[in-house]
């Protein structure tokens, strides 16, 4: 049993004794680590969001001509940034003028700010090296802003809204998407992939909408900040009114006349806009019943303050006011119509064009009446002599 | 007496001189002027029928009124208008000493009405034939108590194509036959008023030109 305890501590000291020989600093290995540097630190993202989570890798650089390092132990992080997962507690050797990366997984869990987290590595017979790896804590988000839009938009006309998208903040931004909504909109496109978007710099993206009725488009920017997934979001209301430029036709010299039952509506129409009108068309609405010879009535195209005639002819029975539809297409093609209401006299005047009104019997009348006074005149003379 | 119809309308010199007596005899002048006045009262009747419709969409009952009075009216305004124009012949006539008596004169335009009997003819022709197409306005019970409403309502009528077509036609029949009735009272108020033919001319002349002159003013204007 003596001799069985004595075994056990003789194996205890040589062990004892090959690990003080293995960990033991000499001049050479303190002068080795003195020539290992940093070469690198790299964060991914390049700036964190406040809850982000990201990567830093470190590059470690063994300036040495002829002699590895030994590092026992690596880790990174401090209070503020979190160290997530394990450090590196294996042993591993940097070879002469090698290079070798140590990557992190970290959170940032802090406000804005800079922040200087440590590196710790620890050399087998040299000691240890600090290094602090600075790194940014950024909330600022991606510019999302409305760089160009119409002036008015009206029912069914498509419009094109231009939007910029700039990323102010210290570092790359990747898989940027615009995505836009809106109720009662036709929106073109509907999503934009944008891609990455570096520090500093800004992209446009241009879409075309074609509200049916008055809504919010809502423009939602999505991108990743590293893995980390961010957005901004923002409201374009879409609200009609009239059109500064767009042109405007204006009825007038409107005249009601009444042919054998048929109505007959003429006028003129004047574009008092700003833009040509194409394709202007006047009809009637019920409850008219749009009659030939005019069921309808092209005037073409009218420049702004140019005018056209129209005519229009339509069953009215025992209506008072009847409603005169003016439809053009703007320069896009869209149709913008408006209506009119026309009232109709109690009693319209006739219309005497074409139903025989003439000076003819006038005419018969005073032939007649000269015919007689110079027959007359004839005779008496006749007579007289 | 001797009565020539054919002398009446195309030789009345010879008529008057073979018929007009020592006595005036109105029996024949009246014949005709009654003639003339049923014929006006049948058109009167068709153009009184649209006033008629244009009323009895808002009163009923009111048409039969209109109608009969403007039957009357135009039954009556013959024999007014005989009246009238004996009277003014015979006025005018008094400037250039004219002789006779005012029965005189109502015989000769009783007679000389006889062209005009075959324009109310024709008149009553072209009633048949234009005021069925006339389309009358509708009234409306309310519209009776706006006098605006009745104004247009009438003036809408006046002014269909039809009626207008129908108003040209009936002035231009009764200038082209009151001409010739004025050929006629020529010669009879010569004799009866013991005229110049240059006298008897003037004073038919006269007031037929005014009367005409007013009839195309008329025509003008609607």
């Amino acid at each position: 049993m003596k001799t069985l305890y004595l075994f056990v501590i003789s194996v205890a000291v040589l062990l004892a004794g090959i690990g003080s020989a293995s960990a033991y600093t000499t001049p050479d290995s303190l002068a080795a680590a003195g020539n290992v540097y940093i070469s690198g630190v790299t964060y991914d993202p390049g700036a964190f969001f406040t809850g982000d989570k990201g990567t830093v890798s470190i590059s470690v650089t063994n300036g040495n001509r002829n002699q590895s390092v030994v590092v026992d132990h690596a880790t990174f992080g401090d209070d503020d940034i979190r160290l997530m997962g394990d450090p590196y507690d294996v042993a591993s050797n940097i070879g002469p003028l090698q290079t070798r990366d140590y990557t992190f997984s970290v959170a940032a869990d802090v406000p804005d700010g800079h922040y200087y987290p440590r590196l710790s590595l620890s050399y087998r017979d040299a000691g240890s090296l600090y290094y602090p790896a600075a790194v940014w804590v950024d909330n600022t988000p991606l510019v999302l802003a409305v760089i160009d839009s119409p002036d008015s938009y009206t029912d069914g006309k498509k419009n094109t809204i231009s939007l910029q998208i700039a990323n102010p903040r210290k570092a790359a931004v990747k898989n940027a998407v615009l995505d836009i909504y809106g109720a009662n909109a036709d929106i073109l496109p509907a999503s934009t992939y944008i891609g990455s978007l570096p520090a500093g710099t800004n992209t446009l993206v241009n879409f075309s909408v074609t509200p049916n009725a008055e809504t919010t488009l809502n423009v939602t920017l999505r991108y990743d900040n590293g893995d980390n997934h961010h957005s901004v979001s923002r409201q374009i209301p879409i609200q009609f009114s009239p059109d500064k430029k767009d042109a405007t036709p204006i009825v007038s010299n409107l005249e009601v006349k009444n042919t054998g039952g048929v109505f007959k509506v003429t006028g003129d129409i004047t574009n008092a806009g700003l833009s040509t009108a194409n394709a202007v068309t006047v009809t009637s609405l019920s409850p008219a019943e749009p009659a030939d010879p005019y069921r309808s009535y092209v005037i073409g195209a009218l420049k702004p303050d140019d005018f056209g005639s129209f005519t229009v002819t339509f069953n009215a029975q025992n209506q008072t006011e009847v409603p005169l539809r003016v439809s053009f297409k703007d320069n896009d093609g869209n149709i913008i119509a408006s209506t009119q209401n026309v009232t109709l006299p109690r009693f319209a005047a006739q219309d005497k064009s074409g139903s025989g009104s003439s000076l003819l019997p006038q005419a018969v009348g005073i032939l007649a009446l000269i015919v007689f006074a110079g027959g007359w005149v004839v005779y008496i003379r006749k007579h007289k002599e | 007496m001797k009565f020539s119809l054919f002398d009446l309308l195309f030789n009345p010199n010879r008529f008057f001189q073979d018929t007009l007596g020592d006595t005036e005899h109105l029996k024949m002048p009246v014949l005709i002027v009654l003639a003339g006045a049923i014929l006006s009262a049948g058109y009167g009747y068709l153009a009184g029928s649209l006033t008629a419709k244009l009323m009895d969409s808002a009163m009923g009952g009111l048409g039969a009124v209109m109608t009969i009075f403007v039957i009357f009216a135009t039954f009556a305004g013959v024999f007014i208008f005989w009246l009238v124009w004996a009277g003014l012949f015979y006025l005018i006539s008094k400037l250039f000493k004219g002789e006779g008596s005012f029965n005189r004169c109502l015989e000769v335009v009783g007679y000389g009405y006889l062209p005009q009997v075959f324009g109310a003819v024709i008149t009553l022709i072209a009633a048949l034939e234009y005021l069925p197409k006339v389309v009358v306005p509708q009234l409306t019970s309310s519209a009776l108590q706006d006098p605006t409403v009745i104004t247009e309502a009438t003036k809408a009528l006046m002014q269909d194509p039809a009626m207008m077509a129908y108003t040209q036609t009936a002035a231009v029949i009764s200038v082209v036959f009151l001409l010739w009735s004025a050929n006629t009272w020529i010669f009879g108020l010569k004799q009866a008023r013991k005229l110049s033919m240059r006298d008897a001319a003037i004073c038919v002349g006269a007031p037929v030109l005014v009367f005409i002159i007013y009839v195309i003013a008329t025509m003008a204007g609607a």
